[in-house]
């Protein structure tokens, strides 16, 4: 995977933003501030404004920005968590001009543990880190068994299913826990766009591993392996 | 010690059937309370219908199990309709969102956590919850804090070593930081809160006294922390919450002496 595939990540993400804005911030609406398809809307927005100035610019260069930006103009928890994320995963991808499946693990590790040490939650307290702990392992367990087409799908399916769990469960961090019993039954809209950002990461492997394909023989099943 | 109060077991037994009720289960069968509270299904079984009786819980016909009751709502409105703090508030807390344009939060302590009394609306038109009844660990807002600062040292101590769970990467757990903050906050008059409860959102309060310059409860702002903290907390934010704050502390029958800072 190289910077192409990190823009392309980007731009997917942001359309699929995009497309559940509203949804979001329905969900936001109802254990927290209504504000979260807005500000995440606006954070992909300026990130892609901010792409087409990085010209050259190498994977781990190119997340770093996209952090920066998120959380100079994010408001809210979105900023400085998905901005810290971002960062972390681009410092994780190193100044390779490409980089293999194990360094991708690292990078959302990475991200985990950034949005962990901003916002101290776990597994269970109703919040993002639900489906990006979900994801990760899901990514991880499917590498090692086989493809990294099948480990990016498994991904997705599990931030989905991380992201549902949130539904029954009261929320122990952020604005939704001062509600306390009455944040049961709503799905955590941080949970939702991290799993947005998991379909998108499927459809950004996907879409450069059939550009290989279709590009002849250069496209070795080889290259989409540790380099 | 002192000795053991007069209580009501049954009135205690059904004071635990409501709270578990109120728990993040919020349906709960006649076995499953019994086992919950380790009381026979027939006893738990008499306290429901009691309590049914009065509305105090419903009982769901398609499942069989129980559910929190409509009196309890009616209970507690009349409990922040009777509530003097928040009915004194009412306007300082009005002007005070006016003012800042950011939310505003009286708050009172209910060990280890902040009640919060009354809630105004950030005033900008966008979806708000209410946030009356939340209730949010001491250590993690400056409402909190600020009312701390008050306390006999005693009680002070109690609370700085009863455990200070982290709700943020910036909240303060080490209670010798967090003693130096609280004396600070009581030199300053007021408290800041730096995303230590929710990331990305500040706070600012001061406390309130009553005539026998008693710590009552809290006023505060809270908001986005670049609006609140520019760079160090916002001079015009800090200047309206103390002046809210000893308003309505002297409406509360507080003396000048009795008001930190009230010379300032």
């Amino acid at each position: 995977m190289d910077a192409a595939c990190v823009r392309h990540w980007l731009e997917v993400a942001a359309a699929r933003i995009e497309a559940e804005r509203n949804y979001l911030t329905q969900l936001d609406a109802a254990i927290g501030d209504a504000d979260h398809g807005t500000n995440m809307h606006r954070g992909f927005n300026a990130v892609l404004a901010r792409m087409s100035a990085l010209d050259g610019a190498t994977p781990g260069q190119l997340l770093i920005q996209a952090g920066r930006t998120f959380v100079s103009i994010v408001g809210g928890a979105a900023g400085p968590l998905y901005g810290t994320a971002f960062v972390q995963a681009g410092q994780a991808l190193g100044d390779g001009e490409a980089f293999g499946p194990k360094r991708l693990v690292e990078a959302i590790r990475a991200s985990l543990e950034g949005v962990q040490r901003v916002g101290a939650a776990v597994d269970g307290d109703k919040t993002m880190v639900d489906a990006l702990t979900r994801g990760l392992s899901a990514f991880e367990d499917g590498l090692r068994n086989g493809t990294l087409e099948a480990a990016v799908r498994a991904a997705r399916a599990a931030a989905m299913e991380g992201m549902r769990a949130t539904i029954p469960l009261q929320a122990r961090k952020g604005r939704a826990s001062y509600l306390g019993p009455r944040s049961v039954g709503h799905q955590d809209p941080g949970a939702t766009s991290t799993a947005l950002l998991f379909a998108a990461m499927e459809d950004a492997v996907l879409a450069q591993r059939s550009q290989r394909l279709a590009a002849g023989p250069t496209g070795r099943l080889g290259d989409l392996h540790e380099p | 010690m002192s000795p053991e109060p007069i209580m009501i077991q049954s009135v205690a037994r059904a004071t635990r059937i409501l709270k578990a009720l109120g728990s993040e289960q919020a349906r709960l069968g006649v076995t499953e309370l019994a086992d919950r509270l380790g009381l026979a299904k027939a006893t738990v079984y008499g306290l429901l219908r009691t309590l049914e009786a009065h509305q105090f819980v419903e009982q769901d016909l398609e499942t069989g199990k129980y559910r929190l009751g409509p009196a309890l709502l009616q209970l507690g409105n009349a409990f922040l309709e009777n509530h003097e703090l928040r009915a004194r508030s009412l306007l300082w807390a009005e002007s005070l969102a006016t003012r800042i344009r950011e939310a505003v939060h009286v708050g009172v302590l209910h060990r280890p956590s902040v009640l919060i009394v009354h809630h105004v609306f950030r005033p900008d038109d966008s979806v708000q919850i209410l946030e009356v009844g939340a209730s949010i660990p001491w250590h993690a807002c400056a409402l909190g804090k600020t009312m701390v600062a008050y306390l006999e040292p005693e009680e002070r101590r109690e609370l700085l070593d009863g455990g200070l769970p982290r709700l943020t990467g910036r909240t303060i757990t080490d209670p010798d930081v967090l003693a130096r903050e609280l004396a600070r906050i009581a030199r300053d008059g007021y408290a800041v809160e730096d995303q230590e409860a929710i990331v990305g959102e500040a706070g600012v309060a001061a406390a309130l006294f009553d005539h026998r310059g008693i710590i009552v409860g809290a006023i505060g702002v809270s908001g986005p922390v670049e609006h609140l903290l520019p760079d160090g907390p916002a001079t015009d934010a800090v200047a309206a919450v103390k002046e809210a704050a000893r308003g309505l502390s002297r409406e509360l029958g507080a003396g000048r002496l009795a008001i930190p800072g009230a010379g300032a």
